[in-house]
């Protein structure tokens, strides 16, 4: 979702160029005195759309009913946006714009493709432009009851039902295969493990285990300089250690940069560590291969107040006070028994509520 | 519209134990509900409306500027600079080329 596609790109590019080309041909006609500003900016919003729309045919040529559709849905955009004047411009382009997005979230909900930034940012530009198709000006009084209706009912309904299949589509479905986890970017790693790679794997577990069993005493672990990070209220805790973060020590089982415990009734319970890298994009060594691949974290909105987070909106927007931000890569190892293995990204719920009422 | 998106995507979130993020939710769920009253405010062509209007989307601008240029890893995709940057300006733009028609 927050990547564009090789073969969308174009579209984006074309898009782009429409938005010059719109303005000039909007000042060039005399007839835009006739009509509202809000009709204006829809008319160049809907020719940026068609302009994508038409962008993406050279590279959709193989699928032939893809293609015709993006044909006629550029055609159709263009065409409305000269024809700002006519008299069932409203109905044709709202029913336009309707038609598109619904079409295009069936499209997606069926399977036939995902969704990336190139067709979010299109999306993004038709509702605007519906959004500006529907909203009575001053002066303006026909219809003025059932726009004001559609405008303040089915235009939100429709933004959050793109918005929710969007989102729940890239959750279902990523894009590619290193977003399997929601809100991760796994490292790139062969399918499957060497005996060379389990060997490795199997030692940097036991190393880890045996360098971090003194932490199962959360004392030592805040002697050594490792601070709780985030609510004591939430299943388990990351305590960090700032100067190991600082100091950069790539996957060292002596320094991991985070130890992971399970806020239990009874106190702290170690889970595990945490290595994690100083940049973000920089994945770490990779011994094991597929066994301990890294994991970063991307766009998720996180709140200064308590440290809590959650996952950025396909709209690319955070509740208020939260910030978009990514996270270095990260490698977790588990010395609990974990359903994912000793290297999973997240610790399962199950291993954590069973230590809990142990 | 988009502050209703992010105030209902925390929603998931508060119910899976991270509280704050309720109150979050429900913050952006306000704003939404302002941005709104301000958008009809516009649409009236009440100079007042107007005003907040312009502080909003510049207070919005100013954020997100530091959050692209902070190397925080925020999202530089085209939705996010749509979203952050050229709706912000275009709404600035638009208001304040129409200064004289608001009373």
């Amino acid at each position: 979702m927050f990547n564009i596609a090789p073969d969308h790109a174009i579209g984006l590019y074309f898009g782009l160029l429409a938005l010059p080309l719109a303005l000039i041909a909007i000042r060039l006609r005399p007839a835009r005195h006739l009509v509202p500003g809000t009709v204006l900016a829809a008319s160049v919003l809907m020719a940026m759309s068609g302009a994508i729309h038409l962008g993406l045919i050279g590279t959709h040529r193989e699928e032939t009913i893809t293609a015709l559709l993006f044909l006629f849905n550029g055609v159709a955009y263009i065409l409305l946006s000269v024809a700002f004047t006519w008299r069932w411009w409203r109905p044709a382009s709202a029913g336009l714009l309707v038609a598109t997005l619904l079409g295009y979230l069936g499209y997606i909900a069926l399977g036939f493709d995902s969704p990336d930034q190139v067709a979010v940012a299109t999306k993004l530009l038709e509702l605007t432009a519906l959004g500006l198709v529907l909203v009575p000006v001053r002066g303006e009084s026909r219809r003025r009851t059932m726009r004001w209706a559609s405008l303040a009912v089915a235009l939100p309904a429709l933004t959050l039902i793109t918005a929710s299949t969007v989102w729940i589509v890239d959750l279902a479905r990523p894009a590619d295969a290193q977003h399997a986890h929601a809100g991760a970017l796994l490292q790139a790693t062969n399918e499957v493990a060497t005996p060379e790679q389990n060997s490795a794997a199997a030692r940097l577990y036991a190393e880890t285990k045996a360098a971090i069993l003194k932490y199962q005493d959360p004392k030592v672990a805040y002697a050594a300089g490792y601070r709780p990070g985030g609510p004591s209220n939430m299943p388990s805790s990351h305590w960090m250690n700032q100067r190991y973060v600082d100091a950069g020590y790539v996957m060292d089982p002596h320094r991991p940069q985070g130890l992971v415990y399970a806020n239990t009734k009874h106190g702290p319970v170690l889970l595990g560590a945490m290595f994690q890298m100083k940049r973000i994009g920089q994945f770490g060594p990779d011994p094991g291969g597929p066994l301990t691949a890294w994991h970063q974290h991307e766009n998720i909105c996180v709140t200064p107040v308590g440290l809590e987070f959650s996952l950025m909106t396909p709209f690319a927007t955070c509740p208020l006070g939260a910030i978009d931000v990514s996270v270095p890569p990260m490698l977790h190892v588990w010395i609990v028994d974990n359903p994912g293995g000793p290297f999973a990204v997240d610790i399962d719920e199950g291993v954590v509520k069973s230590i809990d009422r142990a | 519209m988009l502050w209703t998106v992010a105030g209902l995507s925390a929603i998931p979130f508060a119910l899976a134990g991270e509280v704050f993020m309720l109150g979050l939710g429900l913050a952006s769920l306000l704003v939404a509900l302002a941005t709104c009253l301000l958008a009809i405010g516009v649409l009236w062509r009440r100079r007042r409306a107007r005003r907040w209007v312009i502080a909003v989307e510049i207070t919005s601008l100013v954020g997100s500027l530091i959050l692209l240029l902070l190397p925080i890893g925020a999202n530089h995709g085209p939705v996010a600079l749509m979203t952050n940057l050229a709706l912000p300006i275009a709404v600035i733009l638009l208001l304040h080329k129409q200064r004289e028609s608001f009373s």
